[in-house]
């Protein structure tokens, strides 16, 4: 059974509008130089799992405030079972949302298809050429996987945002708005900001992330595109 | 008084007799002036201000005289002189007279040290000359207050930090104030002392200019909070046709105006509260409004909810804005009440968003949780009570609405269960006799103020002697006394073994310590005919004080309870009845657990949620604010991101860090709220900062394998 290393009982961020709890899971395909949650993701096993009774229990207790359950990791979808344990959830009565970086568009086409998740939240690397995804992933991607996500997704399905990580040195303003001409989501693309406190690369720590009142703007722009 | 006048009568007689030696002396005086050497002085002074006789006085002076010629100093003062004699009569065991000589004052090194060093005591007061005065006034008043205003049993259990006797240094002062913007609106601005008297205001600028002022003039009466009840309400009248921006630029007057007001006592800005409502309360629905001129407008109150509302929002915009250099306002805080009513009013979704995006970007805003159909009014610290059948006629003349409380008394709960030694029954006997030093801290008190008031208009305190509706500015008989608590947390830990957060019982053991101080106040108000209340003490400095010196009296054991970190004395007592800082406990559990105590403290429970970095999106956060309001007893929450703002750049980002995310400098100052109010980590008492670094923000739990929690940012 899926372990799960991380529990954040109430979250204000993680689904917009609602309270949920967060469970990290271990592992992931992608190698993002300024990914800052690595030691869950890569060395999962110097970390505790806590059992999943446990983290129901708990769930139990806080029903009538939590609003939804968020999935993310590392790459939940890695983990065969991922469906099993959403299952066990939604029995609780809580809504799901799951964040992936879209390698995996089977998973997610059984997901949808069965509505077992109400939210889908995609993180989208770099505008979609392999060079620019390689870079900003840290690793060989196959860039079929991740369109195929994006459409999927772009059915409308299920609830969805595309959202993006921008780290200066990897993602020049040119870039941003490459990649939303070619998502085209409006206001279901979303711009964060890295986080220069512990990355996966090193020589990012001395990185300043964009000015936010910049960051605002740019994310506006892309916004207006539909 | 009686026996020293007719003792001066009979020295006159004996003066010619009286034989100084002729020394080449002079005296430097506290009257700023060199006199030669007169022994007849020391006669004079011992006569005048204690009662021994005069052939004793007369001893001790040519024996001071002895010391001092045999020393051979050239140069002696005033208080050198004083000191000596003070031996002498020790010497002699007149204890109550060496008490009645006592000089106040303080030593060469610690004017020094304060002139140069920065006061952390509180973090609202900045360093400066004024600040500077401001200390020193309060040390001398300080002493004052533990010599002759409170009894030596009063005075030593403050010493000793059995209680804390709240602004010592303001003794002269009741301690804090809630009003309603109608006083000034009908009355004007007349105030004793002033040299020109202001009919009231015509127009909504000149009552905010009014309102400053007033509330500058109470601050220097008052030693804490000023509160206005329902402020966008009672400025609607004057608001009536103004234009978005006209509004707006009131909104940032009235805000700019309370921030910056640190030409107030000692430097330090006015701590106003400025209470908001998005509905019309209950209890001013009916109420004839006040408008330009202090003239009744003809209309009620319930027919201004609109401009009412635009100011609330206009205000929150300027909150969400932030000062010139994108930070939060310190002051005025804004404190928006959540009710039943608020939540049948139209577009009261818009504006809870609007407030929670305040609350997520800047952390401004309080929400007040008021349940029920009762009507209730919130003063300055959060002393909210229901109004009773005498308080609905004064809500019909809403200037007659003035709650003061007198004194605020803390005790040290950690102390009482080191002293009851695991005894349940001691322990509540040792709660009880602490409660009762607090009433007698406050009778002396009231008895002190009500001295100081009967002299009127023409006394110290006139400003609260005013009477303009009949009575007294300070309505006496409404005055509630505060008694608080520090370390309710510690308290269960040292007599049960474990802290609050860790296990059912240990919690209920808690509930039961505050039930009980509940009950007892209780009797105390039937017997007394007086109000006192539980109160949860900001205890900025207290609960580092009480941490301290149980460290000296009550070690070993205290080396273990006490939180933060011992090796660089950043120690410190959980605040009030909150649980541990540092306890893994999501927002809602803190919430909920604490809430329970709230009913049971009518003065200023809130619960903090520390936000750290995150910025939580405002339907979430307006989510949790209604979920806390239907589904828990909590009486208040504020929300508390970080900030780190740049003296270089002048620029702030979000999150404590060691250097600007702007420009790289690390000339950075953190900002985050201490106890009830944001201010400069760098102005922070080492225990508080000991807190901070124990603050939960609600991060992920994570546990690593080989022990120790690891928490990732949520």
């Amino acid at each position: 059974m899926i372990e799960i290393k991380g529990f954040l009982e109430t979250s204000f961020l993680d689904w917009p509008g609602k309270i949920s709890s967060v469970f990290f899971l271990p592992g992931c395909n992608f190698r993002c130089p300024y990914c800052h949650n690595h030691p869950l993701v890569f060395e999962p096993g110097q970390f505790a799992s806590i059992s999943l009774k446990e983290v129901l229990r708990r769930l139990d207790a806080l029903k009538d405030w939590i609003d939804g359950v968020c999935l993310t990791g590392g790459e939940p979808t890695l983990h065969a079972d991922l469906p099993l344990l959403i299952r066990q959830i939604k029995e609780r009565g809580f809504p799901v949302k799951l964040d992936t970086n879209g390698s995996n568009p089977e998973m997610l086409e059984k997901l949808i298809d069965k509505r077992e998740v109400d939210f889908i939240a995609m993180d989208v690397k770099a505008p979609l050429d392999p060079f620019s995804y390689r870079r900003s992933a840290g690793c060989s991607i196959d860039l079929a996987l991740i369109s195929k996500s994006i459409e999927m997704l772009k059915q409308g399905k299920v609830e969805y945002q595309f959202r993006m990580t921008v780290v200066p040195p990897l993602h020049s303003e040119k870039e941003i708005r490459t990649l939303g001409q070619q998502l085209k989501a409006g206001r279901r693309m979303t711009l964060q900001n890295f986080n220069p406190e512990n990355p996966l690369d090193p020589s990012l720590r001395n990185t300043l992330p964009y000015d936010p009142k910049l960051l605002k703007e740019m994310e506006k722009r892309v916004q207006e595109m539909v | 008084m009686a026996s020293v006048i007719e003792m001066k009568e009979e020295r006159k007689d004996l003066k010619e007799e009286f034989e100084t030696t002729d020394m080449a002396l002079f005296v430097r005086t506290s009257e700023e002036s060199m006199n030669d050497w007169n022994r007849q002085r020391i006669v004079d002074a011992l006569i005048r201000e204690t009662y021994i006789d005069v052939d004793t006085a007369k001893e001790i002076a040519r024996e001071v005289e002895d010391l001092i010629v045999t020393s051979k100093i050239k140069m002696i003062t005033a208080p050198l002189v004083r000191e000596l004699v003070d031996t002498k009569l020790v010497e002699r065991g007149l204890e109550q007279a060496r008490k009645m000589h006592t000089r106040l004052g303080m030593p060469l090194y610690d004017v020094d040290q304060l002139i140069l060093h920065p006061n952390k005591e509180n973090a609202n007061v900045p360093h400066g000359p004024e600040a500077t005065n401001l200390t020193l006034a309060e040390r001398i008043k300080k002493e004052y207050a533990l010599l002759s205003v409170f009894s030596q049993e009063t005075a030593d259990a403050h010493m000793r930090g059995d209680i804390h006797l709240h602004d010592l240094g303001f003794v002269d002062r009741p301690y804090c104030s809630g009003q309603s913007l109608e006083y000034i609106k009908r009355f004007g601005l007349s105030l004793p002392n002033s040299i020109a008297m202001a009919k009231p205001a015509k127009h909504p600028e000149v009552l905010l200019a009014h309102m400053v002022k007033f509330a500058a003039g109470l601050q220097s009466n008052f030693a804490g909070a000023i509160g206005w009840d329902a402020v966008n309400l009672f400025f609607a009248p004057y608001l009536t046709g103004m234009s978005d921006r006209d509004l707006e630029q009131l909104a940032q007057m009235m805000i700019f105006e309370f921030s910056q007001q640190a030409v107030a006592r000692g430097g330090q800005a006015i701590f106003t509260d400025l209470n908001l409502y998005w509905e019309i309360p209950k209890h001013f629905e009916n109420v004839p409004a006040i408008g330009p001129g202090g003239e009744k407008t003809g209309k009620n109150y319930s027919d201004y909810m609109k401009e009412s509302q635009r100011f609330a929002w206009a205000l929150f915009n300027v909150f969400m804005e932030g000062d010139g250099s994108g930070r939060p306002f310190f002051f005025p805080k804004p404190l928006v009440h959540i009710t039943e009513k608020f939540f049948q009013t139209p577009g009261h979704m818009d504006f809870l968003h609007h407030i929670c995006e305040v609350a997520s970007e800047k952390g401004n805003t309080y929400f007040i949780f008021d349940r029920g159909e009762t009507a209730k009014i919130s003063e300055c610290c959060r002393l909210s009570f229901k109004l009773d059948q005498t308080d609905l006629e004064d809500a019909k003349e809403p200037w007659k609405m003035r709650y003061c409380a007198l004194q605020n008394v803390t005790l040290n709960l950690p102390r009482i269960a080191y002293l009851a030694k695991g005894d349940d029954t001691r322990l509540f006997s040792k709660l009880t006799e602490f409660i009762e030093i607090a009433v007698k801290a406050h009778l002396e008190k009231k008895v002190f103020i009500e001295k100081l008031l009967s002299i009127g208009e023409r006394g110290p305190l006139a400003l609260l002697a005013m009477n303009r509706d009949g009575s007294p500015y300070l309505r006496m008989h409404r005055a509630s006394f505060l008694i608080g608590m520090v370390g309710l947390n510690e308290l269960v830990q040292v007599h049960t073994g474990q802290e609050m957060h860790q296990s059912r019982q240990a919690f209920k053991f808690g509930l039961k310590v505050i039930a009980h101080m509940k009950l007892l106040v209780d009797k105390l108000c039937e017997r007394y005919g007086m109000h006192f209340v539980l109160e949860q003490t900001p205890a900025e400095s207290t609960a580092y004080r009480f941490a301290k010196l149980d460290l000296k009296f009550h070690s070993p054991r205290s080396g273990h309870i006490v939180k933060g970190d011992l090796s660089k004395g950043e120690v410190y007592y959980t605040n009030s009845t909150y649980l541990n800082n540092s306890a893994v406990l999501n927002p809602i559990e803190r919430v909920r657990q604490e809430g329970l105590f709230h009913p049971l403290i009518e003065a200023g429970a809130l619960t903090h949620i520390w936000l750290g970095e995150a910025k939580p999106s405002r339907e979430s956060l307006a989510n949790f604010v209604i979920k806390t309001f239907r589904q828990t007893q909590n009486d208040q929450i504020a929300f508390s991101p970080e900030f780190t703002t740049c003296n270089a750049c002048n620029r702030t980002s979000r999150g404590l860090r060691s250097s600007c995310s702007y420009c790289g400098s690390a000339e950075v100052d953190g900002i985050t709220r201490i106890t009830g109010y944001f201010t400069k980590l760098s102005s922070w008492n080492k225990g508080k900062i000991g807190e901070l670094h124990n603050r939960y923000r609600n991060q992920a739990y994570i546990e690593a394998k080989e022990g120790g929690t690891v928490l990732k940012a949520g």
